[in-house]
């Protein structure tokens, strides 16, 4: 097995010990879960319609979004990064033939890995309650491209991360960056409202940003808000912000190394 | 009347200390406030996209919704400035023993753990908040007298501290258990159900969210207040629930503060 491959099962088991944190996210997720319902339900009072879905529809895709986080979301990996950072926890990494990158998105798939298994459990358990209102397309296009963009969604959200968790390098407290970022990426990649909702020449900038193919993307693919043209035109321009962003964490790796100083034994 | 000066006198202290580190972090504060200010306009910008498909929500226009989001906002936003630091601080000294340093000042316990920081960050955008209240009555084209101004700010001032008291029950549980981890999580979560329109609510849902956790009255009451008028039952169900928590957390905590046994513990 390759040593990626060890790192993977010592992420499965670490992150096994802090199931206990998953379950209170998947708890959080029930409740976020009931805000959207308890909201647009009463903005649907009245609207068999909103922005040419049904209410159906726009539940379908608050559900999808909320189980996409569990599967490729990056929850603190950033924290993580920067803490090694910190903690000159880094400099054994210098001194191994290891890709920081390559053990760092291992560690990652492995989070992804129990907390998809927990989001799995969370979505079984809410499906005597929202099985009713679940309107999912049966088009065989839309599991085919979805699951490389959620792939794709996944480099795009952990190259971030590591980005803001390299700020360490700089910065002695980054939680402040993280969390601003948080807030773009939760508006901008449609956790709040779908996307396609924002109007027309908001839409048409912000398909162009990498936030958009954070969340909204992938979930607009599944749950039938866009069509065949749209997700494979927006696969090119997410695979273009994917490498995009790896070729920039590589960038502030270099670049962070330069300034940071390896002390004590 | 002496004891009250001397708490003054005490929490002016604490203000200038929190003051002084502010200013000495200055790109600290400004990435913060960021932040803050952030995730307000995340909420305005939701408010504004859902209206622009739908005229109404649970009976609430568009400007009478925005008047709820900053009612519920201001209160957060004063929690956060007075409070938040402090009583977060909390569960963390509990667990390392730190707490010691908070028993051997002199004065009340739940005083001073709560009210050793000042966030300047959080009370630099309630300013933000109340700027989206008036611009929200202004657009209604309400007139509030000064009665009425008196009335909100009470009701505001009742707000946060229900809102003081859950946190302090939430963070009193470290005096029982070894993590008090995802309770930040939980709060904002909660917070999310303030921002809805008690009319939004169904049998059920009120049941938890309006009568058993106050998080909807708290921020209708004011909004209501405001838009209709007085209403004596809002402000007295305000009232007995501020009384009923705060009394609520000053047991549970002194009831944990006899569980605690210094930096053993």
């Amino acid at each position: 097995m390759t040593k990626y491959g060890q790192a993977f099962l010592v992420g499965l088991q670490s992150n096994l010990v802090y199931r206990w944190n998953f379950a209170v996210r998947s708890l959080f997720w029930f409740c976020h879960l009931l805000v959207v319902f308890i909201l647009w339900g009463a903005a649907y009072a009245g609207n068999p319609s909103i922005g040419g879905y049904s209410f159906s529809q726009t539940l379908t895709y608050f559900v999808v979004i909320f189980i996409l986080q569990f599967f490729v979301g990056a929850f603190n990996e950033d924290y993580q990064i920067s803490e090694d950072i910190r903690n000159g926890l880094i400099n054994q990494f210098l001194l191994k033939p290891i890709n920081y990158f390559a053990y760092r998105m291992s560690v990652f798939a492995a989070a992804r890995v129990v907390s998809g298994a927990f989001g799995i459990l969370a979505l079984l358990v809410a499906l005597p309650f929202v099985r009713g209102y679940l309107d999912l397309p049966h088009e065989g296009w839309r599991l085919a491209l979805g699951i490389p963009a959620m792939g794709l969604t996944a480099l795009i959200q952990f190259s971030l991360a590591y980005c803001f968790g390299m700020l360490a390098f700089w910065f002695l407290e980054i939680q402040g960056f993280v969390i601003l970022s948080m807030a773009v990426e939760t508006l901008l990649g449609g956790q709040i409202v779908p996307l396609d909702l924002l109007p027309p020449a908001a839409f048409n900038v912000v398909r162009f940003l990498p936030f958009f193919y954070q969340a909204y993307f992938p979930a607009a693919i599944l749950t039938g808000r866009q069509g065949l043209d749209f997700a494979l035109q927006g696969l090119a321009i997410q695979a273009f912000w994917a490498f995009v962003l790896v070729c920039l964490a590589e960038a502030v790796w270099r670049r962070g190394l330069r300034h940071h100083t390896a002390a004590g034994g | 009347m002496d004891s009250l000066s001397r708490y003054l006198r005490i929490w002016l202290a604490s203000a200038r200390y929190s003051l002084v580190r502010a200013t000495m972090f200055r790109g600290d504060l400004f990435i913060w406030a960021s932040v803050e200010l952030l995730w307000i306009s995340v909420n305005v910008i939701m408010v504004a996209v859902i209206y622009s498909h739908t005229r109404s929500v649970a009976g609430w226009s568009m400007y009478e919704m925005l008047l709820l989001v900053g009612t519920s906002m201001l209160i957060q936003r004063f929690l956060m400035g007075f409070f938040w630091s402090g009583i977060f601080e909390m569960g963390r000294n509990v667990r390392s023993g730190l707490f010691d340093f908070v028993l051997a000042q002199p004065g009340d316990p739940l005083f001073m753990a709560s009210t050793r920081k000042l966030e300047l960050d959080g009370l630099l955008n309630a300013v933000v908040a109340a700027a989206l209240v008036v611009y929200s009555v202004r657009k209604l084209g309400l007139h509030p007298g000064a009665g009425a101004i008196a009335l909100y700010a009470c009701m505001i001032a009742c707000g946060v501290v229900i809102h003081y008291s859950a946190l302090v029950i939430a963070m009193s549980l470290s005096f029982w258990i070894t993590s008090s981890q995802g309770v930040e999580g939980s709060y904002f979560t909660l917070m999310e159900f303030s921002r809805l329109p008690r009319e939004a609510f169904g049998r059920l849902t009120s049941i938890l969210f309006v009568w058993v956790l106050p998080v909807v009255v708290v921020s209708n009451a004011p909004a209501r207040e405001i838009l209709h008028g007085f209403q004596p039952w809002w402000a007295l169900g305000l009232l007995a629930a501020t009384g009923a928590w705060l009394a609520l957390a000053v047991a549970v905590f002194r009831s944990g503060l006899r569980r605690y046994t210094s930096a053993s513990s």
